[in-house]
């Protein structure tokens, strides 16, 4: 049962799309994936618009200090296992906007990263690809999660300790 | 012994009644109350007991007075006390609605008939029991509810004087009132316990003595009193048409013979008008939702198992009588439109109690469609759900009482998570509305009957079905907003396990923190009305051969064909079966798989909901990050489609069209 | 109860989950075709369920996890009224109940996209319930029966024939109950809305699945429902069950969502007439 919910997990990621902060080129890119041409429902995967039922969180553009706050909020509500692609050149460093006052950097800053999409803005392929990389990821922290580790708690653990 | 029984359910409250008013200690008051409930209810389960078939009879005399004479004395004390009254209030309306009845019933008394003596004065079939079952019980609890409810009232108003010995006597007094009411046979005594209830209605509506509640208690008085002018001209026709006393019994009158039919057909219609306005039947709508201005105890009484109920009684006792007339398909017609209407102005209420208000009417206009559509199946369906909607509506109106003192709003959207702060209330409350709206209880079973009964009547039956749907829609977003509001920590410290675990979290409630703080005089009343709406839901195969089968064998000896057949498994007919008990064990078992798996142990994330990243930290506030970082509180309130069906829009159509519907039956009756 | 009455109860519970899951499967990749595109597996709401029982435990009220079982239970109990060819009212208040519950599910989160999600999804209610009422009315006034045994034992022509307006009407209730455009207003299968996911926003996880799974007991009832109007051939009803879900796809492709208050006027509008009209029909026919 839990090797076919794990198979199952890889079988059909939900993703969210949250745009920190994009010129937009990206989202374009990321919603093409969509379009017939590319068509990424053949492998299950669904575009939701609730990180409570997503696996897979696609952020674009630059972090800065204002929405840094929304992107943790909307990836502590994801249920585990769950994974980050970052997309861009603004989402993997920050991009050229990455000196700038305002600006924390690129996704990693925030929240743990598991794929990179480089590219200004990135093919949909490149993005599928980034996905497809994730998945392995979202498979090996599905085992983990049904051994009833929880990323969520061990980070309440280390917080603990630190304290 | 019945003799003694039936003096005892209308002579008794009539007695405490009095003593209430004399009595000034509020612990003595309560004492007799509670002994008079007492009584009541074991006389009125005597009298079930006791009863088998039909039993009639007639009393002589009360302490060596003619009774006759003396109820015809206190009708009229009766009729010129509400004269004085009405010249108090300058009402020119009342004063003639008064005299209407003080001049005709003179005349009739002192020209026409004279001494009219009609026997047995008493009758009592299994309609009666029914009803004197429901007065004595859940009225009884209701006015044990009142005694500490009217202690908290009258603290809120900061009174100096306490006005509660008034207001018990005609509490009381109402339930023997209504007892008399369903007794009697004589039309002529039904008649005076009509007025009293009247009576009684007005007095307690204006209890508070604010401006809106005298005007409201005159707005009751005068469409009652409409009523019973139609009351006395209906006694006056049968007399005229008939030219007989006889037929001023109740029971000659609804079996009379074939030949009779067209010429009683107005005087039913009479009859039927009378009840309907004390029903409150569209366009008398407005007394019973401006009767909610009176205290609590008042309106429970009023909705669930006296005065409306009244109204319905008269309309069902009558329906042999004018069974396959047109007036029947008429009744059926107004009843389906008043249920229709009602249920959707309750859809755009968000006062608790005119939502409780509106759906009384609605199930009233349901009754009287039953008693309309005039089938057996149909009059089954009218006493079951006469019996169930009073439990459950009682007891709804007991908790939105006990909430309006507790938080101090009648409103639903203050309801909201109110199962976090009294989840023994709340959840009393949640099981009165669903015992209104779901199989397998009671209410629902009766619908199911009416339903079946009218799909003869494709005009009734779609009334029926729009109306249907509109309750689900109202009842269900009460029952959701109690439980919306954040997670309780509280409820992570249960520790209710074990194969009993779900029962026991039944009674006690998720939180279990939370004390239910409250006299066993407002505790009593509602827990055994919850689970009396439960109970007598599941045993309605028993209720229905006990009780409720026995009334049609009353109605028309010979022709009798029983409708449904009982089983253990619930209630078959010819063309449908409505299985309770599977229903409800499968529900019983789902509901411990649902409280097993909320109490399962184990990692859970308990989060605040999706506010587009926004949310306030991990609890679940109604709070988002706006600008420069500021908190600010967001609201989501029900769709009370105001702008569509909002009630001072729709109210004056409504109206006409009802007012039309009621001038085409008379036009067509008098023609 | 009878040996057999067991067997189709047991065979109800289990197999009633799978065919929905394919139907929904099905469902998808048609309207992926529709819209030019290849399309998921077939098996793919199986792997959308069974993913979402490994996903982490999400609440925000723990009224929410009663009510998704309870949604869950009211659907099984509807499935199996339905294989013991009970009474069809009986079966559609039962069918209600399921519905309450997930709407006071949806109401407990006080997220404000998952009430209006449930006030939208109580008003889809009272659209269509109304009109099943009326379908099955037409049924008893046709068979002299609302129990669905003795329809199917005493009343021996399609009822298709007699009832084509009910059916159009029950199309309508087909619309809002399987959440398709232009009826999907309380909550929708496809992507996201303006109100996110509506009722079903702040169920996640194990609870979302169980939702789901409930939703493919509804569409089995839903499909024999309509088989019930040709049960005189096997052919024939699978013909119909196929076209009517087809047509119901093809309703959810080319329209766009309309709004509640849009949808409660005409459904009931279009609804109430065509149901007179055949009511009528009936009528003339029996003389």
């Amino acid at each position: 049962m839990k090797s076919l919910i794990n198979k199952s997990r890889v079988k059909s990621p939900w993703l969210i799309h949250f745009d920190c902060g994009s010129c937009n080129g990206c989202d374009i890119e990321v919603l093409a994936c969509l379009t017939p041409v590319y068509d990424i429902e053949r492998f299950g995967i669904l575009n939701v618009g609730n990180p409570k039922h997503a696996d897979i969180l696609l952020v674009t553009g630059t972090v800065n200090h204002r929405n840094k706050k929304a992107l943790k909020n909307v990836y502590d509500q994801m249920p585990e296992p769950k994974v980050v692609v970052a997309i861009g050149a603004c989402g993997t460093t920050g991009g050229v906007f990455r000196e700038a006052y305002n600006v924390v950097g690129g996704v990693d800053k925030v929240i743990p990263v598991d794929a990179y999409v480089s590219g200004c803005a990135p093919k949909p392929e490149a993005i599928i690809d980034g996905v497809i990389i994730a998945l392995g990821k979202l498979a090996e922290k599905g085992k983990r999660v049904d051994q009833g580790i929880f990323e969520r708690l061990e980070q309440t653990q280390t917080n603990i300790k630190k304290r | 012994m019945l003799d003694e029984l039936i003096g005892i359910s209308i002579l008794l409250p009539f007695i405490a009644g009095t003593l209430c008013f004399l009595v000034k200690d509020h612990r003595v008051r309560a004492g007799i109350i509670v002994a008079t409930g007492i009584a009541l209810t074991i006389d009125s389960l005597l009298l079930f007991q006791g009863l088998s078939g039909s039993y009639s009879y007639t009393p002589e005399s009360l302490l060596g007075i003619d009774i006759n004479s003396l109820i015809t004395f206190a009708d009229f004390a009766l009729l010129f006390i509400i004269l004085a009254i009405a010249f108090k209030l300058g009402n020119p309306l009342i004063i003639l609605l008064t005299l209407l009845q003080i001049v005709p019933l003179g005349y009739f008394e002192l020209k026409m008939a004279h001494h009219v003596e009609v026997t047995p004065a008493f009758y009592i079939d299994s309609l009666s029991v029914i009803m004197n079952l429901i007065i004595s019980i859940v009225g009884s609890l209701i006015c044990i509810f009142g005694i500490r409810y009217m202690e908290e009232h009258e603290h809120h108003l900061h009174l100096k004087k306490s006005r509660q010995p008034r207001f018990f006597f005609f509490l009381v007094l109402f339930l023997g009132a209504m007892n008399g009411l369903v007794f009697a046979n004589n039309l002529l005594w039904l008649y005076f316990f009509w007025e009293v209830t009247t009576f009684c209605s007005f007095m307690l509506i204006g209890h508070d003595r604010t401006e809106i509640a005298i005007r409201n208690a005159t707005r009751a008085l005068w469409m009652n009193m409409s009523g019973g002018v139609a009351f006395v001209a209906a006694i006056i026709l049968i007399f005229h048409t008939t030219g007989s006393v006889e037929y001023l019994s109740l029971q000659t009158l609804i079996n009379h013979g074939p030949a009779l039919t067209s010429a009683l057909l107005l005087p039913f219609s009479l009859l039927c008008f009378s009840g309907f306005t004390k029903a409150a039947q569209v366009p008398f709508q407005s007394w019973l939702c401006g009767a909610m201005v009176a205290p609590t105890p008042v309106s429970a009484l009023l909705h669930s198992s006296t005065m409306v109920k009244a109204g319905v009684y008269l309309v069902v006792r009558l329906a042999p009588g004018y069974q396959g007339t047109f007036l029947s398909t008429m009744v059926a017609t107004f009843g389906a439109f008043t249920f229709l209407t009602a249920s959707a102005l309750a859809v755009n209420m968000s006062n608790g109690k005119k939502i409780l208000a509106y759906s009384t009417i609605a199930n009233l206009g349901l009754i009287i469609a039953c008693a309309g559509i005039n089938t057996p199946a149909a009059i089954i369906a009218a006493v079951l759900l006469i019996i169930f909607h009073a439990i459950s509506k009682g007891l709804l109106f007991l908790c939105v009482g006990t909430i309006e003192h507790a938080i101090g709003s009648r409103d639903i959207e203050d309801m909201r998570g109110l199962y976090n702060s009294m989840p023994a209330v709340s959840r009393i409350t949640i099981i009165g509305i669903l015992t209104m709206m779901l199989p397998p209880f009671g209410a629902l079973m009766s619908k199911w009957m009416a339903i079946e009964a009218a799909a003869h009547i494709p005009w009734v039956v779609v009334m029926v079905a729009l109306g249907s749907g509109l309750t689900v829609l109202f009842w269900a977003r009460w029952a959701g907003l109690f439980v919306s509001g954040p997670h309780l920590k509280v409820f992570e410290a249960d520790k209710d396990s074990g194969l009993l675990g779900p029962f026991v979290t039944m009674f006690k409630g998720f939180a279990t923190k939370v004390k239910w703080n409250a006299p066993a005089s407002i505790k009593v009343p509602m827990v055994s009305l919850a689970v009396g709406a439960i109970v007598l839901s599941l045993a309605v195969p028993w209720l229905y051969t006990t009780l409720v089968d026995p009334v049609l064998s009353s109605y028309r000896p010979g022709v009798f064909v029983e409708p449904f057949r009982t089983g253990p498994l619930g209630i078959t007919s010819g063309t449908g079966a409505f299985y309770v008990l599977p229903v409800f064990l499968f529900s019983i078992l789902g509901y411990i798989v649902a409280v097993a798996a909320v109490k399962r142990k184990g990692h859970r994330v308990i989060s605040a909901p999706y506010m587009c990243g926004e949310q306030y930290a991990d609890c679940a506030q109604p709070k988002f990050r706006s600008h420069l970082n500021s908190w600010k509180d967001y609201i989501a309130a029900n769709i009370y489609m105001q702008d569509i069906i909002g009630e001072e829009k729709i109210s004056y159509w409504i109206n006409i069209v009802s007012l039309v519907i009621l001038i085409v039956l008379f036009g067509e009756v008098l023609r | 109860m009878s040996m057999n009455e067991v067997v189709a109860v047991i065979a109800a519970i289990l197999v009633s989950p799978i065919i929905g899951g394919l139907v929904a499967g099905l469902d998808r990749k048609v309207t992926a075709r529709l819209q030019g595109r290849y399309g998921p597996p077939i098996l793919q709401p199986f792997y959308d369920v069974l993913k979402l029982f490994g996903k982490e435990k999400m609440i925000v009220n723990y009224w929410q996890i009663f009510c998704a079982y309870m949604y869950l239970v009211a659907d099984v109990l509807t499935i199996i009224l339905l294989a013991l060819q009970s009474d069809l009212l009986l079966i559609f208040f039962v069918l209600a109940v399921g519905g309450v519950f997930l709407v006071i599910g949806a109401l407990a989160a006080e997220s404000p996209y998952s009430q209006i999600g449930a006030q939208r999804e109580l008003i889809q209610m009272l659209t269509y319930e109304p009109l099943l009422i009326l379908v099955f009315v037409g049924i008893y006034l046709e068979t002299g029966s609302f129990k669905i045994s003795e329809i199917i034992a005493n009343y021996n022509q399609p009822l298709l024939l007699s009832l084509p307006l009910l059916f159009v009407v029950m199309g309508y209730a087909l619309v809002i109950k399987l959440k398709k455009s232009p009826f999907d207003i309380a909550t929708s299968h496809h992507a996201h809305q303006e109100i996110v996911k509506g009722v079903l926003t702040e169920y996640s996880g194990p609870y979302l699945a169980i939702i789901e799974i409930s939703h493919w007991y509804e569409t089995v009832f839903l499909l024999g429902l309509c088989a019930l109007f040709w049960h005189t051939s096997f052919v024939w009803m699978a013909v119909l069950v196929v076209a009517t879900y087809f047509g119901e796809v093809l309703v959810d492709n080319v329209c766009a969502r309309l709004t509640w208050r849009w949808m409660l006027p005409h459904a009931w509008t279009g609804g109430l007439i065509m149901a007179f009209a055949n009511y009528f029909w009936i009528y003339e026919k029996i003389g």
